[in-house]
C-alpha cells in the first residue's frame, strides 16, 4: 500500500516538476508569477487533440505542431499583456491579476470551442500496468517520470552552460548590467516564454495521455506547479525538482489516513507554511527585500 | 545629557558587517552630522536607531531608556522622527493629509470613533487641520495644501517630509540627507528651518554629503568609514583629521 | 418582473461583498484574494444552525458574520509579513482550504450534496420569502454596509488605511501600528462578507461548495477593481454592471453552454484591459502600488 502511495507521489511529483520547470524559466526572466502558464499547458493538450483526433494527423507531427503552437501562445501572452505592463512599470501584483485574466479568458475559450466534456487522446484500450516492488505503474507513468527527469537535466544544463542560458541568468540577476554588456532583455524574455511554453505544451500532451482532457485541467497544474516552485525556491531549477517531488510525495502520503479530497488543502497548507516561515524555499533562493 | 546614546552597534548582512561596533552620543538640543563615504553605514545606523533593523549586538538609548528592540512605530511615538533617503511620502494623498498623519489623537483615530463618526473625532480632526495648516505655513508649503503629494517638485517633497514629522512633535529629528538634490534657495530654506528647530529646543542628527553644509550647520560631526566610526568632534578638528582625509581621498 | 427583482437581490448581495473587499484591497492596499471564503463560512454557519438546531436566521446571520470575522483575523495574519503577489497567493490558498473543508467535511456540510431547505428569515411572524420582501431586507443591509464603510474610510482611521496602502514604512515612521490596522480591516471586511453569505443562503435556500469557489473570489476582486479601488460608489456601480450584464446575454437567447463560458471570457478580458489600460477602474482614483 505504502509503496503505491510513494510511487503515486513520484508520478504526481514528476508532473509538478514539469510544470514548475517551464514556469521557473519564465519567472527567472520576468520575476512575476505567470499564472496563465497553466492555460498554455491545457492548450497544448487541446491542440494535440485537434490535430491527432479531429484531423487524424500523424502523431509525431501532431505533437510537434502542438508544442509549437503552445510556444507561440505563450509568446503572444507576453507580447499582448505583459509587455505593455513592463512599459508601465507595473507592480508584481498587477501582472498576477492580468495573468488571472488571461487564464480565465483562454480556459473559457477552450470550453466554448471544445465543450466542457472530457476528451481523450487515447485511441486504443488502456494497457495494464507493470508490477514493480508491490506497486503498479503504467507505461505512460514511466514515460512521465523519465521525461521529467530528462527535461530537468536538459534545462539545468541549458541554464548553466549555454550562451542563452547565461544570458537568462544575467537578465535575471542584474537587468541593467545585462543591458550594459549588450544583452537585449526583451529578446531573452521572448526566448524564455518560447521555451517555457513549449515545455508546458509537452507536459499538457503527456498528461493527457495519462488522464483526460478537460477545460479546467490547467488550474490544478499551475497551482501545484507554482507551489512546487515556491517551496523549492522560486527561480531555481534544482528547486523545481525538489519542490515538485516534495509536494507530490507530501500530498500522496498525506492522504494515507485521510480522504483523497484533502490533497489541495494539504498542498496549500504546505505553501502557506513555507511562505510564512521559509519564503526562500528549500534551496533558499533570496527573494528581493524592500530597501528602507 | 545625551538624548541619544548608541553603544557598540553591530549589524551584519550575509556575513558583511555594515555596522561594526559603532558608538556615539548626541547631546540635547544639538545639531549633529553623520558623514562618511557611500556605503559606510550611515543609513543603516538610522534604520537601527529608528527600529527598522535589529542589531546583532549593541544597545541604543533614548533619554536613558533602551529602545534597541522596539518596533518602528513605538520608537516614533516615543519622540524620534525620521526622514528617508529616498523620500517616502504618500503620493496619492494630498499635501495637507500627508501632514495630518503625524498627529496624535486621543481617541479620534480609533475604529469605533470612525464607525460612529463621534463628535470627539470630528473635533480632534478640526483641531489637527488647523495645526497642519500652521505647519505647512512654517515650511512654506501652505499654498500647495490640496495638491497630491506625488505632484510636488523634489524640493517641495523634501520640505513636506520635514513637515510631516513636525506633526509628530518629536524631540529627536533624524534627517537622512535633507539637502540632497535641492536648489540653493530651497537649501537655504531647509537650513533656516533646522536652525529654527534648534531654537525650539529640538535635537537634530542629520546625514549629509555636502561638507560645506556640514561645516556651517553642525556643532558636532561623526565620521564613519566601512561601518566603523573613525572620528568624532567639532567640524574644524574633524576636517583636518588624517584618517578622515584618507577615507575620502583614498576612495578616489 | 419577479426575475428582475431576483437580479436586484443578487446585485445587492454582490455589492455588499464588493464594498467589504474594497475596504481591504482598495483602501488599505492589501492583495486579498479568497474573499468568498468569509461568505462561505458564514453561509454554512447560519444554514447549519437553522437546519440542525432550529436557530433563528437573524441569530445565524450574526453568528455567521462573527465567525467570518474571526476567520478574517486568521487570514489577515499572513498579511503582516507578506507583500503583493505573495500575499495574493497565500490568501488565495486559504480560500481554497476553506472550500476544501466545505467540500470534504461531509459529516458536517454534506459536501458536494449541499444543504437544501434552508429556512428564510421571519419578522414579527411573517416569513420573508417573497422576492419583494427579501429585496427590502437586502437593500437595508446594503445601506448599512455602505454607511459603515463610508464612515470608516472617511476619518482619521481611514486616512491611516490609505497610508498603509501608499507606504507602510512611512506609516510606521508616523507612529502608527500598521499590523493592528491591517488585522482590523480584515476582520471588518470579513464580517460584512459574512453578512452577504448568510443573506445568500437564506434566499436561495440551498448552498453547496460550488457557490464559493476561487472563481467567485476573483469575480468579486474584478468588481472592486472595475468599479474603482477606494471608491465606494464605484463598488456599487461595478458590482451592478458585472451582475446585470451577463443576464443580458441570457436575454439574447444564448444557451447556457455558450453563455456561461462567454461570461467568464468577458470577465477575463476585462481584468486584462483594466490592468493594462485603466487600473483605477471606472470611478477609482487609486492604483495598486
Amino acid at each position: 500500500m505504502i509503496q503505491q502511495l510513494i510511487l503515486n507521489g513520484i508520478i504526481a511529483g514528476s508532473i509538478y516538476v514539469l510544470v514548475a520547470l517551464g514556469f521557473t524559466i519564465i519567472y527567472r526572466t520576468v520575476k512575476f508569477f505567470h499564472f496563465a502558464h497553466g492555460v498554455v499547458f491545457a492548450a497544448g493538450a487541446y491542440f494535440a487533440y485537434t490535430f491527432f483526433i479531429l484531423f487524424n494527423t500523424n502523431p509525431l507531427i501532431s505533437f510537434l505542431l502542438s508544442v509549437c503552437l503552445a510556444s507561440l501562445l505563450g509568446i503572444a501572452i507576453d507580447r499582448f499583456v505583459y509587455y505593455p505592463l513592463r512599459k508601465n512599470n507595473a507592480p508584481n501584483l498587477v501582472y498576477l491579476i492580468a495573468s488571472f485574466g488571461v487564464f480565465i479568458f483562454i480556459q473559457n475559450l477552450l470550453q466554448l470551442i471544445f465543450g466542457a466534456q472530457i476528451l481523450t487522446l487515447r485511441t486504443g484500450p488502456i494497457k495494464e500496468g507493470h508490477h514493480i516492488l508491490g506497486a503498479v505503474i503504467t507505461d505512460i507513468q514511466i514515460l512521465i517520470i523519465v521525461v521529467s527527469f530528462i527535461l530537468f537535466l536538459l534545462t539545468y544544463l541549458f541554464i548553466q552552460k549555454s550562451k542563452i542560458g547565461n544570458a537568462i541568468r544575467a537578465v535575471s540577476d542584474d537587468p541593467i548590467g545585462a543591458r550594459v554588456v549588450g544583452i537585449d532583455s526583451e529578446k531573452i524574455i521572448l526566448t524564455a516564454f518560447a521555451i517555457g511554453s513549449a515545455m508546458a505544451g509537452v507536459t499538457g500532451i503527456l498528461i493527457s495521455l495519462e488522464t483526460n482532457i478537460e477545460p479546467t485541467m490547467g488550474l490544478n497544474a499551475i497551482l501545484k506547479g507554482m507551489i512546487a516552485s515556491i517551496i523549492g525556491g522560486i527561480g531555481s531549477i534544482p528547486g523545481a525538482i525538489l519542490g515538485g517531488l516534495f509536494l507530490g510525495l507530501a500530498e500522496n502520503l498525506g492522504i494515507w489516513k485521510i480522504q483523497a479530497g484533502w490533497k489541495d488543502a494539504i498542498a496549500f497548507g504546505i505553501l502557506i507554511i513555507f511562505l510564512l516561515l521559509k519564503p526562500s524555499g528549500i534551496t533558499g533562493i533570496k527573494t528581493e527585500k524592500e530597501q528602507i | 545629557m545625551a538624548v541619544l546614546q548608541v553603544q557598540n552597534l553591530v549589524k551584519e548582512f550575509d556575513g558583511i558587517k555594515a555596522v561594526d561596533g559603532i558608538a556615539f552620543g548626541v547631546e540635547k538640543n544639538s545639531i549633529c552630522a553623520l558623514v562618511g563615504p557611500n556605503g559606510s553605514g550611515k543609513t543603516t545606523v538610522f534604520n537601527l536607531i529608528s527600529g527598522y533593523l535589529k542589531p546583532q549586538r549593541g544597545k541604543i538609548f533614548f533619554n536613558g531608556k533602551e529602545i534597541t528592540s522596539l518596533s518602528p512605530h513605538k520608537i516614533a511615538k516615543l519622540g524620534i522622527g525620521r526622514t528617508f533617503q529616498n523620500i517616502r511620502l504618500f503620493p496619492q494623498i494630498s499635501v495637507l493629509d500627508n501632514v495630518m498623519f503625524g498627529f496624535k489623537y486621543e481617541r479620534g483615530d480609533k475604529f469605533f470613533s470612525a464607525l460612529f463618526q463621534t463628535r470627539r473625532m470630528k473635533q480632534e480632526e478640526k483641531d489637527n487641520l488647523l495645526k497642519a495648516e500652521g505647519i505647512l505655513k512654517f515650511v512654506g508649503l501652505i499654498d500647495k495644501k490640496k495638491e497630491l503629494a506625488g505632484n510636488l517638485s523634489h524640493g517641495q517633497r523634501k520640505l513636506l517630509e520635514l513637515a510631516r514629522i513636525l506633526a509628530l512633535e518629536p524631540e529627536l529629528f533624524l534627517l537622512d540627507e535633507p539637502f540632497a538634490g535641492l536648489f540653493p534657495e530651497t537649501k537655504r530654506t531647509m537650513l533656516d528651518l533646522i536652525r529654527k528647530l534648534k531654537e525650539r529646543g529640538k535635537t537634530i542628527l542629520f546625514i549629509e554629503h555636502d561638507m560645506n553644509l556640514v561645516m556651517s550647520l553642525a556643532e558636532k560631526v561623526i565620521v564613519l568609514n566601512y561601518g566603523k566610526k573613525i572620528a568624532e568632534g567639532e567640524p574644524e578638528e574633524v576636517r583636518n583629521n588624517k584618517e578622515v582625509l584618507n577615507a575620502y581621498l583614498g576612495k578616489k | 418582473m419577479e426575475y428582475l427583482i431576483h437580479i436586484l437581490i443578487i446585485t445587492g448581495i454582490y455589492i455588499i461583498l464588493t464594498l467589504s473587499l474594497n475596504l481591504i484591497v482598495g483602501f488599505t492596499g492589501l492583495a486579498a484574494l479568497g474573499h468568498i471564503a468569509f461568505a462561505c463560512i458564514a453561509a454554512y454557519t447560519s444554514s447549519l444552525l437553522a437546519l440542525n438546531l432550529g436557530i433563528s436566521p437573524w441569530i445565524g446571520l450574526l453568528l455567521g458574520a462573527i465567525l467570518a470575522a474571526f476567520l478574517g483575523m486568521v487570514i489577515g495574519l499572513p498579511s503582516l509579513r507578506l507583500k503583493g503577489d505573495y500575499l495574493a497567493l497565500a490568501t488565495f490558498g486559504l480560500g481554497i482550504i476553506v472550500y476544501s473543508i466545505a467540500k470534504n467535511w461531509v459529516s458536517l456540510t454534506r459536501g458536494p450534496m449541499g444543504l437544501p431547505g434552508i429556512p428564510p428569515f421571519s419578522l414579527l411572524g411573517y416569513e420573508i420569502s417573497s422576492v419583494w420582501s427579501y429585496l427590502i431586507l437586502v437593500l437595508t443591509f446594503v445601506l448599512i454596509t455602505y454607511l459603515a464603510i463610508r464612515n470608516i474610510t472617511n476619518s482619521p482611521f481611514g486616512r491611516i488605511l490609505k497610508g498603509i496602502r501608499e507606504d507602510e514604512i512611512a506609516t510606521l515612521a508616523m507612529g502608527k501600528d500598521v499590523n493592528k490596522y491591517k488585522l482590523i480591516v480584515f476582520v471588518v471586511g470579513a464580517f460584512f462578507a459574512g453578512i452577504a453569505g448568510s443573506l445568500y443562503a437564506h434566499y436561495i435556500a440551498f448552498i453547496d461548495p460550488s457557490s464559493f469557489t476561487v472563481m467567485e473570489s476573483i469575480t468579486v476582486l474584478l468588481m472592486v477593481v472595475f468599479g474603482g479601488m477606494g471608491s465606494l460608489k464605484g463598488s456599487i456601480v461595478g458590482a451592478s454592471i458585472l451582475v446585470v450584464f451577463p443576464e443580458l446575454l441570457r436575454f439574447l437567447g444564448m444557451p447556457s453552454s455558450i453563455a456561461a463560458p462567454l461570461r467568464q471570457m468577458i470577465y477575463g478580458l476585462l481584468l486584462i484591459i483594466l490592468m493594462v489600460w485603466r487600473p483605477q477602474g471606472l470611478l477609482g482614483r487609486f492604483k495598486f502600488k
